[in-house]
C-alpha cells in the first residue's frame, strides 16, 4: 500500500513537470493551428476543394437528386465561390448540413468553409457563436402553411392550434414572441425537418410554419401543390445569408464580395452568355472593374481582395448572374421580392429578372 | 421440454419383436410409417396435442396470419416501392463517383470472396444456408434488374457469388485436421480477413478515380464504418480489458474510468463528440473521426466482454503459464487472451451486430449520409413524400440482412467452439 | 504490463533494479500516469480555446415545447436549466413506462418462444429476430410514421362513448384530477390523500406479515393477503370521504383540434415507448428463453410429477427461479433502454438529449452542454441498477437460509457500480 502510494505521489510529481513542459513548449504549435484554421482561402487552394455545408433536403435551395447529385438555389453560390477561388466550379464538395441543429459546429470545427443553408443572420448567432455573415442572398419571412380545407386564414385564427416548427432555427423562437404578444396559446410540436413536414401532412398539425420561401419551395415540389395554402402573412424578417467563420475577414471579404459582385453583374446585364465577350472588350470602366479587365489600356484595377481581380468574372462565367441563378434554380416557384414592405409572398407582385428585386449591390469599386 | 426433446420422444413409439417391446432407432421408424402417418402425427404433436395446446395455436395462427396477410397487403397493394427502386443509386452508394463503379464491385467480389473461403474453412453450408444464399441472391438480382438494364451489373453479381462458391469449395479442400497445410491455410485466410477493411477502403479510394472520404454515403457507408468501428472497437477494447483486471491500482482504474464514462452516454451523445470535440483534438476527415469515435465507443463494451473471459479463466491457467517460466506478458498472449477471447465469442458479436444497427444513428448527428440519412433524401423528393415508410422498411430490411448474417454465424462459432456446452 | 518474470523469492537483494518486482511495478505506473497525464493535458490544452462557464442555463429558453405531463413549461419565462429538466423529466417517464412494458412483454414472448405449440413458438421466434436485428431508430420512425399516416385525424376521430378519443394526435383517456373537495379545501387534498394513501399501504403490509409470522407459527389460516388488501381498501376509501372527495376522473373532450382535460398520450410519445418497448422486449424474451431452459430438467419433470398444470408449472416453479439468474441481464436490457430513449429526437419527443441538442444549437457550448448529458444518462442508469439490485437482493434473500443479503445504501451503491457488466446490447 506504502509503495503505491509513494509510486502516484512520483507519477503526480513526474505529470506536473509534463505538462509544465508541454505548456512551455506547446506557444509556437498553438499559434500555428489557430492559423491554420483562420486563414480559409489558403486552406481551400491548398486542398484543391472548397467545402460548401448546404442543405439536402430542401427543394429549390439544397436538394440531393436520385443519382447523388446536389442541386439548388444555394449550391449555385457554392459553384461561384469554387469558381472565383479554384477557377473550378465543379471543386466543391458538399457537406451535408440539412441538420439545423448542428450546422454552426460544422463551421466552428472547421468542417466546412462556407455555409451556405437558409440561414438567418441574428444577432445572436453573429455574436455569440463562431459564425460571421455575408451579404444576404434571399430575403424571406417567417410564414405558415395550412391544408387547402383549412379556415385559418392569419395568425389570428390560430388559438389553441398545433404548429409544426422546426426546432433549433429563428422561426421557433419567433413564434413565440409572437402569441406571447397576440396572448394565445398554441401547442408547438418541434422536430427535425422532415418529422415536421410529415406531421403537417397527416395533419398531426394545423399549421407548418417555417421561412416563407421554404413551405413555398416545398409545397411547390409536391405532387398535389393546390392541397395547401400558403398564408400571406408573415410574422419576421429572414434575411438569408451565407455564414462564415469568425476572425477572417479576407474569406468573407470573398464571399461577401461575391454575392455583391452577382447582383451587380444582373445590374449591369452582364450574363454567363455575354461575360467572355465583355471581358474581351468591356462597354465601359464599371463593366471592367468587375471583371478585372483593363479598359482601353488601362490598368487592371485590383481592389486587393486574396484573390486574384477576375474572381467575379469566372464566378458569372461558371452560374451567372443572381438573376441567371434565381430564374433557373427557383424560376416562377416564389416570386422575386421587390421591398422590405412586400416580403411575403404575393403573385401579383413580381419584379422582373433584372431589376434586382429587394437586393442591391454595394458599389463596387 | 424442448421441442426437439418432445419429437423425439414421442416418435420413439416401441413396436413388437419376438414378443418383447423393442424401441427402434428413430430413423428406422421414420422409414417403417407412411408420409401421411408421420403429418398427422407431427400436427398432433406440436400443435394439438391438448385442448390448451390448440387454444395457443389457434391465436397463434390468428396473429402470424393477420401480420402475415397485412405484410403482404403492404408489400403488394400499398406501397410505392418506386421511391426505391427510383433512388436505388442515392440509397446504395449515394454519391459515390459515376464510373468508378467497378472499384465497388471488385470490393463486393473480394468480401464475397472472404465470406466463402472463412464458411469453407472453419463450418459447413447447410440447405437453410443455401436457401439464404438464393433468397438474397434473387432479391439483390431483382434490385439491380427491376426497370433498367444494367446487364454488366449482374454479370459482376454473379461474379461475386461465383467467387462465393469457389472460395467455400476451395477451403472445404483443405484438411479438416490439423496439420502443415491447414496451419498455411489458416493463416492466410486470417491475415486476409484482419487486413480485410483497410484493403476494401484502398479498393475503394486509392489511385486516381478512387472516391473521396466525403464521396462515400448510403448503405456503402454503413458497411464501410461498422467493421471499421468493430475491428477498432477490438484493438481498444483488449488492452483496456487487460488494463482493467491489472494489479496495478494506476491502470485499472483508469481503465475502469474509461469504461464506465463511455458506457455512461448513449452513442449519439459521443456521435456528438465527434463533431463538436474530437475536432480540436484530432482534426482529420469527419468519417476518420466517426470511426474513431466508433472505436472508442464500443471498446468500452469489448473490454467488458473481454474482461468476462478473462474472470471466467481458472486462475490455474495463470499458474501454469508462470510455472512453465513464462514472462507475464507471454502468459498472457499464449495462454490466457485465446482462451479470454473464445469465451467471450459470442458476446462480441453481439456487440458487433449492436454497432451495425448503431450506425444507423449517424445521420442524425453527423452530416455523413448513411442509408439512413439518404432515405430522408429520398423522400424529401416532392413525389415521395407520402412514401417514408416504404424507403425505412426497406432501410430495416437491409440492415437486418446484415445482422441476421451475423447473429447465425455468431450461433455457429458458439456451437463450434462448444462455449455454451461449458 | 508489469508482474514478475519469475518468483519474487528467487532475486537476490542485489540484483539489477529493473528486475525488482516493486520497482517495476512503480516503473511501470509512473510511465503509464506520465503518459495519461499527457493524453489528458493534450486535450485540455485542445479544447481549451474555448468559453467556458454555465451561465448560459440561466437565460430564457426563448420557446416553447408545449406542456408535457406534470409541467406547464412556458419558453418565454422559464430559464434553459428547466428546458433541460424538463427533458429529463421526459426521458424518465419514457424509461419508466418501457421498462414495465417490456419487461412484460418479453416474459411472455420468452415463455411463447419455449411453447410446445410449434406454432406459437415459431411465432415468438420471428417476433424475435424481426425486432432483434433491425435498428431501433428506424423501427420508431417506422411507427411513427404508421402513427400519423395510419390513424384518423382529428377531424374523423374515432371516439369510444365520450370516453376515449383516438386519433394521430393520440389518445385521450379519462385521467384522476385533483380537486378541492367538497368540505371547499384547497388541491393540495390531493398530496394529503396520497399520503394516508402511503402510511396506510405501510400499515397493511405490516400486519400482513405478521399475520404470515402467526400462520407460520401456528399452522392456522390467518388470510394475511385478503386482511391486508381489505385493510388497505378501507383506508383508502374511509378517507377518501373524510377528506371530501379530492379526486375526479375527468373525461378527454375535443376543443378546436385539441385534446382537452382527461389525459392525452401523445403519438411521439407512444411510438418512442411502443418501439423501445418491443425492442427491448425482443431482447428481454432472449433472456427469458436462456434462463429457463438453463433450469435443470429435473423441475418441470418435478412439477409434473406433483401434477401441476402447466401455468401453476410455469408461474410456482419454473419462472421464479429462472427470475433469478435473469436479473442482471435483464438489468442491463434497462440500462439499454435509459440509453436508447436518446433516439426521441427522431420522432420529435422532447427527452433531455434533444433538449440538450437544442440548446446546444441555439448558444454552443457543446462541451459542457455532453458533461451534462453524460452525468444525466449515468444517473439515471445508476438508479435504475440501485433498484433492480436491491430487488435482486430481496429476491435471491428469500431463499437463502442464512439470510445472509447486501443491506446498507453504500454497499448497494457498491454492487450496483461493479454488477454492471453489459449483455448483448449497446448504445
Amino acid at each position: 500500500m506504502k509503495t503505491l502510494r509513494y509510486g502516484l505521489l512520483t507519477a503526480m510529481v513526474l505529470a506536473v513537470v509534463a505538462m509544465v513542459a508541454i505548456a512551455c513548449g506547446d506557444d509556437e504549435s498553438g499559434d500555428s493551428s489557430g492559423e491554420g484554421r483562420g486563414d480559409t482561402i489558403q486552406t481551400i487552394k491548398d486542398r484543391g476543394e472548397l467545402k460548401c455545408g448546404v442543405k439536402q433536403t430542401q427543394p429549390l435551395f439544397g436538394f440531393k437528386e436520385a443519382d447523388g447529385s446536389v442541386v439548388g438555389f444555394d449550391v449555385e453560390f457554392c459553384k461561384a465561390l469554387a469558381a472565383a477561388v479554384l477557377n473550378d466550379a465543379s471543386k466543391v464538395e458538399f457537406v451535408d448540413a440539412s441538420n439545423a441543429a448542428t450546422r454552426f459546429e460544422l463551421l466552428a470545427s472547421g468542417e466546412i468553409d462556407v455555409l451556405i443553408r437558409t440561414t438567418t443572420i441574428t444577432a445572436e448567432r453573429d455574436a455569440g457563436r463562431a459564425v460571421d455573415f455575408a451579404q444576404t442572398t434571399f430575403y424571406t419571412g417567417q410564414g405558415f402553411a395550412v391544408h387547402a380545407d383549412s379556415a385559418i386564414q392569419s395568425t389570428a385564427d390560430m388559438e389553441g392550434a398545433t404548429i409544426c416548427v422546426q426546432s433549433g432555427t429563428t422561426t421557433e423562437q419567433n413564434l413565440d414572441d409572437h402569441f406571447t404578444e397576440l396572448g394565445f396559446d398554441y401547442t408547438p410540436l418541434g422536430g427535425e425537418d422532415a418529422e415536421t413536414q410529415d406531421a403537417f401532412l397527416a395533419r398531426r398539425c394545423d399549421v407548418w410554419t417555417a421561412d416563407q420561401s421554404n413551405l413555398a419551395s416545398r409545397i411547390s415540389a409536391f405532387d398535389n401543390p393546390s392541397d395547401f395554402r400558403v398564408l400571406g402573412q408573415i410574422i419576421s424578417k429572414e434575411p438569408l445569408a451565407p455564414g462564415v467563420r469568425d476572425y477572417d475577414s479576407e474569406w468573407k471579404d470573398v464571399v461577401n464580395w461575391i454575392v455583391h459582385g452577382l447582383i451587380y453583374a444582373e445590374e449591369l446585364g452582364v450574363t454567363k452568355a455575354n461575360v467572355g465577350q465583355m471581358a474581351s472588350n468591356p462597354p465601359n470602366t464599371t463593366i471592367a472593374r468587375l471583371l478585372g479587365v483593363a479598359y482601353e489600356g488601362g490598368a487592371v484595377a485590383d481592389l486587393g481582395f486574396g484573390v486574384d481581380p477576375q474572381f467575379l468574372q469566372r464566378a458569372i462565367a461558371a452560374v451567372g448572374n443572381y438573376g441567371e441563378i434565381y430564374t433557373q434554380e427557383i424560376g416562377n416557384n416564389i416570386p422575386r421580392a421587390c421591398t422590405l414592405n412586400a416580403l411575403a409572398i404575393d403573385a401579383s407582385v413580381d419584379c422582373p429578372p433584372g431589376k434586382g428585386g429587394i437586393l442591391y449591390a454595394l458599389p463596387y469599386r | 421440454m424442448t421441442e426437439s426433446e418432445e419429437r423425439l420422444t414421442s416418435t420413439t413409439a416401441p413396436t413388437e419383436r419376438h414378443g418383447q417391446k423393442v424401441v427402434l432407432p428413430p430413423h428406422r421408424q421414420r422409414a417403417a410409417r407412411p408420409y401421411q402417418v408421420r403429418a398427422a402425427n407431427w400436427l398432433r404433436i406440436n400443435l394439438f396435442a391438448s385442448w390448451d395446446r390448440t387454444l395457443l395455436t389457434v391465436i397463434s395462427f390468428a396473429i402470424l396470419g393477420s401480420v402475415i396477410a397485412f405484410v403482404v397487403w403492404f408489400v403488394m397493394s400499398y406501397a410505392n416501392w418506386n421511391v426505391v427502386t427510383d433512388n436505388r443509386r442515392l440509397l446504395l452508394i449515394g454519391s459515390f463517383p459515376h464510373g468508378a463503379e467497378w472499384r465497388l464491385w471488385v470490393g463486393l467480389c473480394f468480401v464475397f470472396t472472404l465470406a466463402g473461403a472463412s464458411y469453407g474453412m472453419w463450418s459447413k453450408l447447410g440447405l437453410r444456408d443455401g436457401l439464404f444464399i438464393v433468397i438474397g441472391s434473387a432479391f439483390a438480382l431483382f434490385m439491380i434488374l427491376h426497370e433498367t438494364s444494367q446487364a454488366w451489373a449482374a454479370l459482376w453479381f454473379g461474379v461475386a457469388v461465383v467467387l462465393l462458391s469457389v472460395g467455400y469449395l476451395l477451403c472445404r479442400l483443405v484438411p479438416r485436421e490439423e496439420g502443415p497445410t491447414r496451419r498455411v491455410a489458416t493463416r492466410v485466410l486470417g491475415l486476409l480477413l484482419a487486413l480485410s477493411v483497410p484493403i476494401v477502403f484502398a479498393l475503394l479510394m486509392a489511385g486516381p478515380g478512387g472516391a473521396d472520404a466525403n464521396e462515400l454515403s448510403g448503405y456503402l457507408l454503413n458497411l464501410l464504418l461498422a467493421p471499421a468501428g468493430i475491428a477498432g472497437g477490438i484493438l481498444v477494447g483488449i488492452p483496456l480489458a487487460l488494463g482493467r483486471a491489472s494489479s496495478l491500482k494506476a491502470i485499472s482504474w483508469t481503465c475502469t474510468a474509461y469504461i464506465e464514462v463511455v458506457r455512461g452516454a448513449p452513442l449519439i451523445g459521443w456521435l456528438f463528440v465527434a463533431l463538436f470535440i474530437l475536432s480540436d483534438i484530432i482534426g482529420g476527415d469527419l468519417i476518420v473521426r466517426t470511426m474513431v469515435v466508433l472505436a472508442i465507443f464500443t471498446g468500452a463494451y469489448m473490454a467488458e466482454y473481454i474482461r468476462g473471459g478473462l474472470q471466467a479463466l481458472p486462475r490455474g491457467q495463470y499458474e501454469a503459464g508462470h510455472a512453465v517460466g513464462l514472462p507475464h506478458w507471454r502468459t498472457m498472449q499464449l495462454i490466457i487472451l485465446p482462451q479470454a477471447l473464445r469465451i467471450s465469442i459470442p458476446p462480441i458479436v453481439g456487440q458487433a451486430i449492436a454497432l451495425w444497427k448503431d450506425t444507423a444513428l449517424i445521420s442524425i448527428i453527423l452530416p455523413l449520409r448513411e442509408l439512413v440519412g439518404s432515405s430522408r433524401s429520398a423522400i424529401a423528393q416532392g413525389e415521395f413524400i407520402t412514401a417514408r415508410i416504404e424507403v425505412y422498411v426497406f432501410a430495416a430490411v437491409m440492415f437486418w440482412i446484415v445482422a441476421f448474417v451475423m447473429s447465425r454465424v455468431s450461433q455457429r462459432i458458439e456451437r463450434s467452439l462448444g462455449v455454451g456446452q461449458r | 504490463m508489469a508482474a514478475n518474470p519469475s518468483p519474487p523469492t528467487s532475486l537476490a537483494a542485489g540484483a539489477p533494479l529493473i528486475y525488482q518486482r516493486r520497482i517495476r511495478r512503480w516503473a511501470v505506473q509512473i510511465v503509464y500516469l506520465a503518459i495519461t497525464a499527457f493524453v489528458i493535458f493534450y486535450v485540455v490544452q485542445a479544447l481549451g480555446e474555448r468559453e467556458y462557464g454555465f451561465g448560459f442555463l440561466n437565460q430564457p429558453a426563448g420557446f416553447d415545447i408545449g406542456n408535457q405531463w406534470l409541467v406547464d413549461f412556458d419558453g418565454t419565462t422559464s430559464s434553459r436549466l428547466t428546458l433541460f429538466f424538463v427533458g429529463v423529466w421526459s426521458t424518465v417517464r419514457v424509461v419508466a413506462v418501457v421498462i414495465a412494458l417490456s419487461t412484460v412483454l418479453g416474459v411472455i414472448v420468452g415463455v411463447a418462444r419455449l411453447s410446445p405449440s410449434w406454432l406459437l413458438s415459431k411465432t415468438a421466434m420471428l417476433f424475435v429476430e424481426l425486432f432483434r436485428n433491425t435498428p431501433l431508430y428506424v423501427q420508431v420512425v417506422i411507427w411513427y410514421a404508421i402513427g400519423l399516416f395510419g390513424l384518423p385525424t382529428i377531424q374523423n376521430v374515432v371516439n369510444i362513448g365520450n370516453f376515449l378519443f383516438l386519433s394521430n394526435r393520440g389518445v385521450a383517456l379519462p385521467w384522476p384530477h385533483e380537486q378541492g373537495g367538497f368540505w371547499g379545501g384547497a388541491d393540495w387534498m390531493v398530496g394529503v390523500w396520497v399520503g394516508v394513501l402511503v402510511i396506510g399501504g405501510a400499515v397493511a403490509l405490516k400486519v400482513r406479515k405478521r399475520l404470515q409470522n402467526q400462520e407460520q407459527a401456528t399452522g392456522q389460516t390467518r388470510y394475511p393477503n385478503r386482511i391486508a388488501m381489505g385493510m388497505f381498501a378501507g383506508i383508502a376509501v374511509v378517507s377518501f370521504f373524510l377528506l371530501g372527495m379530492p379526486v375526479y376522473v375527468d373525461r378527454p373532450i375535443i376543443e378546436g383540434t385539441n385534446y382537452a382535460e382527461g389525459m392525452a398520450v401523445r403519438p411521439e410519445f407512444a411510438a418512442l415507448t411502443l418501439g423501445l418497448t418491443v425492442y427491448t422486449g425482443a431482447f428481454i424474451a432472449e433472456i427469458v428463453r436462456a434462463s429457463i431452459q438453463a433450469l435443470p430438467k429435473g423441475q418441470t419433470e418435478a412439477a409434473n410429477a406433483i401434477g401441476l398444470s402447466n401455468y401453476q408449472r410455469l408461474t410456482l416453479i419454473i419462472l421464479p427461479q429462472a427470475l433469478r439468474q435473469m436479473i442482471p441481464s435483464i438489468t442491463n436490457q434497462y440500462l439499454n433502454a435509459n440509453k436508447n430513449s436518446s433516439i426521441a429526437l427522431g420522432v420529435s419527443y422532447f427527452d433531455l438529449f434533444f433538449v440538450a441538442n437544442i440548446i446546444s444549437n441555439k448558444i454552443g457550448h457543446a462541451v459542457e452542454i455532453f458533461f451534462m448529458i453524460i452525468v444525466t444518462y449515468t444517473v439515471l442508469s445508476l438508479s435504475i441498477s440501485l433498484v433492480m439490485n436491491i430487488a435482486n437482493s430481496r429476491i435471491t434473500a428469500r431463499d437463502k437460509e442464512d439470510g445472509t443479503r447486501t443491506s446498507g445504501l453504500r454497499q448497494r451503491l457498491i454492487y450496483a457500480l461493479r454488477s454492471r457488466v453489459p449483455m448483448g446490447e449497446t448504445s
